[in-house]
């Protein structure tokens, strides 16, 4: 606060200080790791109206705003550095009545009230930081806050506040709880307005990837991308493909221990009791960590649910917990309750409608445009429903599911097969993905013959669509290369596991040497499979520490950068540069 | 056209000129979207038909329709016929009269999936009817069943030969909610030829019918961009995606004797469509503004899902398909009340204002041979229409090739047309141009 306030600079002046110091800023700065990604103010600002909104990036931030603007906010911020993010119009008040030196109140909170998202302010960091970065750099030290530890961590905490439930006021009341010293003008006075997501245009725009989970070049983030975010902001949707993937390697356990075909492995139902006990504290610790992201983060668990590939892996959850039911040993529970299956299918039903809605008749998520691998996701939910409801004896309600899952899987497939020009969310190449092609038809067929009873020609063609599909990406096992390992790797694990299941009760039904060497083969490979993906996960967890990067998908921008043309030329520059001096030095 | 009806034999009197010619000029605006109208009333006498079957087991909503008087359910079949007839007796004036609207209805991508709703209307009442007028099994109703279903399969061979071989209308531009009214013509065909013991010409009518639904549900779901959508005005049409599955679910059950698992299905899928549609009001907002005749689009796919829900608990006893079949039978009938006090308190709403929808450009008159059918007798249309209004509709396509019709597909079916022109400026509708 002191060297701050040090630095009253008369406001007028500031602007053309601010300019040329910014401008030697931008040429050097993407390669500066500064302590906190201090936000730094754009050099030109034309003289657009407030309403033009800009992106931010953590060190190349176009920031727009009228010079009046960045005066209100230079004097906001010295008179409170540890303010929280964003313009708060009665803390403007608060701020501007006993400080002498803001004479600008009315209008700051008038400029602020003019403008027509709130959300655009909620994008970028703390005016705080980005001011006093302004300050330091202006005297060429990086900023590096020292008023207090505390206050450091939490200037860190704060600019992750547009992200966090309410924005920030519930963890703010939380630390009041807990006895955690807060600032008087941080409290309850904050009038933060949700942030907009992204149109889902957006997403398309700024991400690309199999996934969607690359930034383009020419993108940036809206949180800083050098700092490792909180731990919640990195837990993503697609963790819950690790329930996916244990949880069925249980039923595949225990499908092998009890079926006749296979009694001649021997295998114990030890096993499946492990396997399930291990995949039932995976899905609670999962679930516990999600539910604390939905409570303390709600704004970015609404991003997940707007990403259009990251909108499938919210069925993950019910479709592991089906798959619990299913799996379950029989020491532990004979025959689960009916109304476990009710519980769980309602919230599937409840996503379905909204989802499938959506492409009947959204605006703007058609599924010429939105389709994409991961939307097997979304259909196999009811396959599975169907199989577990059938297994617990339901007539009407797995029928139900089953029709439902038939009638939009046969639109999927046709238009993933289409590979559509229009479809801009599908992978140029081979991609782990593509394994969900298997999973529908694997347990569609699985349904059906619990449906009806016995392994009949619904089911048989249902298992050779899937045989032929696992077959025609498994002989391609050669393009699957060069991808980065990602939690959702787990849940492309699941299909190879189920269709192992299909093979076990097919060969229940057609019992000779090649269909029981086939279920032999094919669960070897998903157990292999399974077992691989593990080590690669420890692996990544304790030894290389990036098991949840920074989830860059969810913070995405309102609108392009405005000089997202100019960052993307600076990137490659930079990069270039790298691997000159890189090439520089192994010639030296 | 309007100068023609001026020149009338200089006998009458100006008044009596007049009158003609306003009514007349109404039904440049009555389109065959009006035969919605009927589709509702012949549905609702045989949703009332198939409440009353012996079959159903006692229970509280039979036993209200076992109270009601025969007379009653004659008398309800007697307005529906009536209605039908009406509607079938204004189509024909308007195509001894308007014929190169009708012409320019055919040629439109939703306009000419009505042209099916006629003959569905007359199988729905010949299934629906009371056995004392028409004996069931009877030769009268074969003849009236290959006389109603010849229409349908020309416009079939026409109206989907022309999806996979002609280059202009190419399905994924030109297909919208309306055209599963083709597919529900044949699946209706399929159950009036079951129902009367053919058990082949429902089989073939069936396939028919479910080969095209599985190429137009894909469709329709893919919203493929770039492809015409239709004007706001026009969302009541979604509730079609309900009345499809719901009468396969029928004629599945009426060829193969029991509710299987096939017509649970469909009947299953139908239902989560419908909970689908009706979770989004926002989707018929704007069309719910002002009162117009699309709002009878409401009315059949509730009333043929309530049969099916019927039919689901005869094969299904239980609490839960009984709930169902009595919710979905009581919101029909309401919803064809509602209707028709709305048109009974606002019948100037209804009526076509004058303005074709479907009206070619002006400048396209001065090309446009005008046809003289002004002048051949009223008999002899009549008579091309009943017959074979489709033979008459290829002759008036194959005339139309020497024509170039510019037409605007941003129609509203509404009776302003300030409307259909804030729809078109607010950029709702893609003019897709047909020539």
């Amino acid at each position: 606060m002191e060297q701050v306030s040090a630095k009253q600079i008369p406001c007028e002046e500031l602007p053309s200080l601010l300019q040329s110091a910014a401008a030697k800023e931008v040429a050097g700065f993407d390669s500066v790791e500064c302590g906190n990604g201090g936000v730094i103010s754009q050099t030109t600002q034309p003289a657009a109206a407030p309403k033009e909104t800009e992106a931010v990036c953590s060190h190349l931030p176009a920031y727009n705003e009228p010079q009046d603007e960045s005066k209100h906010s230079y004097s906001l911020s010295i008179s409170l550095p540890t303010s929280p993010s964003g313009f708060h119009v009665l803390q403007a008040k608060q701020i501007g009545s006993p400080r002498t030196e803001s004479t600008q109140l009315p209008p700051p909170a008038a400029v602020q009230l003019e403008q027509p998202k709130q959300g655009k302010f909620h994008s970028q960091p703390i005016p705080a930081v980005s001011i006093d970065g302004k300050v330091a750099t202006m005297n060429g030290k990086v900023p590096d806050r020292r008023v207090s530890g505390g206050g450091e961590s939490q200037q860190r905490d704060k600019r992750f506040d547009s992200f966090k439930t309410w924005s920030g006021r519930l963890e703010r009341q939380l630390s009041n709880l807990r006895g955690k010293p807060q600032d008087l003008e941080s409290g309850e006075s904050s009038i933060i307005e949700a942030e907009d997501v992204p149109a889902v245009d957006r997403y398309f725009d700024a991400l690309e990837g199999p996934e969607l989970d690359t930034l383009r070049v020419s993108e940036v983030s809206v949180l800083p991308e050098d700092k490792k975010w909180p731990f919640l902001l990195r837990f993503p949707i697609s963790s819950f493909g690790m329930c996916l993937g244990v949880s069925s390697q249980a039923i595949l356990w225990k499908t092998l221990a009890t079926s006749p075909s296979t009694s001649f492995l021997h295998v114990s139902i030890t096993v499946n009791l492990v396997l399930w006990c291990v995949s039932l504290a995976l899905m609670s610790t999962v679930a516990f960590v999600y539910l604390l992201k939905i409570i303390f983060y709600f704004e970015a668990v609404k991003r997940e649910y707007y990403h259009p590939v990251r909108v499938n892996f919210f069925f993950a959850p019910w479709i592991a917990c089906l798959f619990l039911v299913q799996g379950v040993p029989p020491t532990v529970a004979e025959k689960p309750h009916n109304a476990l299956w009710y519980a769980l299918m309602a919230p599937i039903f409840c996503l379905e409608l909204k989802i499938y809605g959506q492409w009947m008749s959204g605006g703007q998520r058609r599924l010429s445009k939105v389709a994409n691998p991961s939307n097997h996701l979304s259909i196999v939910g009811n396959f599975v429903g169907a199989l577990v409801g059938a297994s617990m004896g339901l007539k009407e309600g797995p029928i139900f599911f089953f029709a439902i899952g038939l009638a939009h899987y046969t639109v999927l497939f046709v238009t993933l097969y289409q590979r559509l020009p229009t479809n801009e969310t599908l992978p140029k190449e081979l991609h782990p993905v593509f394994f969900l092609f298997v999973a529908a038809p694997s347990v569609a067929c699985m349904a059906w013959a619990a449906i009806k009873g016995d392994f009949d020609y619904g089911s048989r063609i249902a298992y050779f669509i899937a045989l032929f599909l696992y077959v025609s990406l498994a002989v391609r096992i050669n393009f699957f290369r060069g991808f980065r390992f990602s939690l959702a790797w787990w849940a492309y694990t699941f299909p190879m596991t189920g269709f192992s299941i299909a093979t076990i009760k097919y060969s229940m039904e057609v019992t000779n040497a090649l269909t029981q060497t086939l279920s032999v083969g094919f669960s070897v490979i998903s157990t292999f499979t399974v077992s691989a993906l593990f080590i690669t996960t420890i692996i990544h967890a304790f030894v290389l520490h990036d098991l949840f990067p920074n989830d860059i998908p969810i913070a995405i921008t309102q609108k392009r950068p405005k000089f997202s043309k100019f960052i993307a030329h600076l990137r490659s520059l930079s990069s270039d540069m790298e691997a000159a001096i890189s090439k520089d030095s192994l010639e030296i | 056209m309007e100068g023609r009806e001026h020149n009338l034999p200089v006998s009458s009197t100006k008044v009596y000129d007049e009158m003609p010619v306003r009514a007349l000029s109404k039904l440049t605006g009555f389109h065959a979207g009006y035969f919605r109208i009927s589709l509702s009333l012949c549905s609702q006498a045989l949703l009332w038909k198939t409440l009353s079957e012996p079959e159903t087991d006692a229970h509280a909503l039979r036993a209200v329709v076992r109270l009601l008087p025969s007379a009653a359910y004659v008398l309800l079949w007697s307005v529906a016929l009536a209605a039908l007839v009406a509607l079938c007796l204004l189509y024909a004036l308007r195509c001894a009269f308007k014929l190169r609207h009708v012409r320019a209805e055919f040629s439109h991508h939703v306009g000419v999936n009505y042209l099916f709703a006629p003959w569905i209307s007359w199988l729905l009442l010949l299934q629906s009817t009371p056995a004392r007028f028409v004996r069931p099994g009877g030769g009268a109703q074969h003849a009236l069943w290959w006389v109603f279903v010849a229409p349908i399969l020309l416009l079939d061979v026409k109206i989907y030969g022309q999806c996979f071989t002609k280059g202009k209308k190419i399905l994924s531009m030109v297909a919208n909610p309306t055209s599963q009214i083709t597919v529900i013509g044949n699946l209706v065909g399929a159950r009036a030829a079951a129902m009367m013991g053919w058990e082949e010409m429902a089989t073939c009518m069936f396939s028919l019918g479910m080969a095209h639904y599985l190429v137009l549900f894909v469709t329709l779901y893919q919203r493929f961009v770039g492809s015409s959508s239709i004007p706001a005005m026009l969302r009541p049409v979604f509730f079609l995606f309900i009345a499809a599955p719901s009468t396969a679910s029928l004629a599945w059950d009426a060829i193969t004797g029991s509710f299987g698992t096939g017509s649970k299905m469909l009947f299953f899928l139908s239902l989560f469509l419908f909970a689908s549609l009706v979770s989004r009001p926002a989707l018929f907002k704007r069309s719910m503004k002002r009162f117009n005749v699309v709002w009878w689009a409401y009315s059949f796919p509730l009333t043929v899902l309530a049969m099916a829900a019927t039919e689901y608990a005869q094969a299904v006893k239980g609490g839960v398909s009984n709930a169902l079949m009595l919710i979905l039978s009581v919101l029909s009938v309401i919803v064809t009340i509602a209707l028709i006090v709305f048109t009974a308190i606002k019948p100037s709403d209804l009526l076509p204002h004058g303005d074709d929808p479907f009206a070619p450009l002006p400048r396209v008159d001065v090309f446009l041979h005008v046809s003289p059918t002004a002048f051949i007798p009223f008999l002899s249309k009549c008579f091309t229409f009943f017959t074979c209004s489709s033979m008459s509709a290829m002759v008036m396509d194959i005339c139309s090739l020497q024509y170039s019709f510019d037409l605007p597909t941003s129609f509203s079916f509404d009776s302003h047309p300030e409307k259909g022109e804030r729809d078109r400026k607010e950029g709702l509708i893609n003019p897709v141009r047909f020539n």
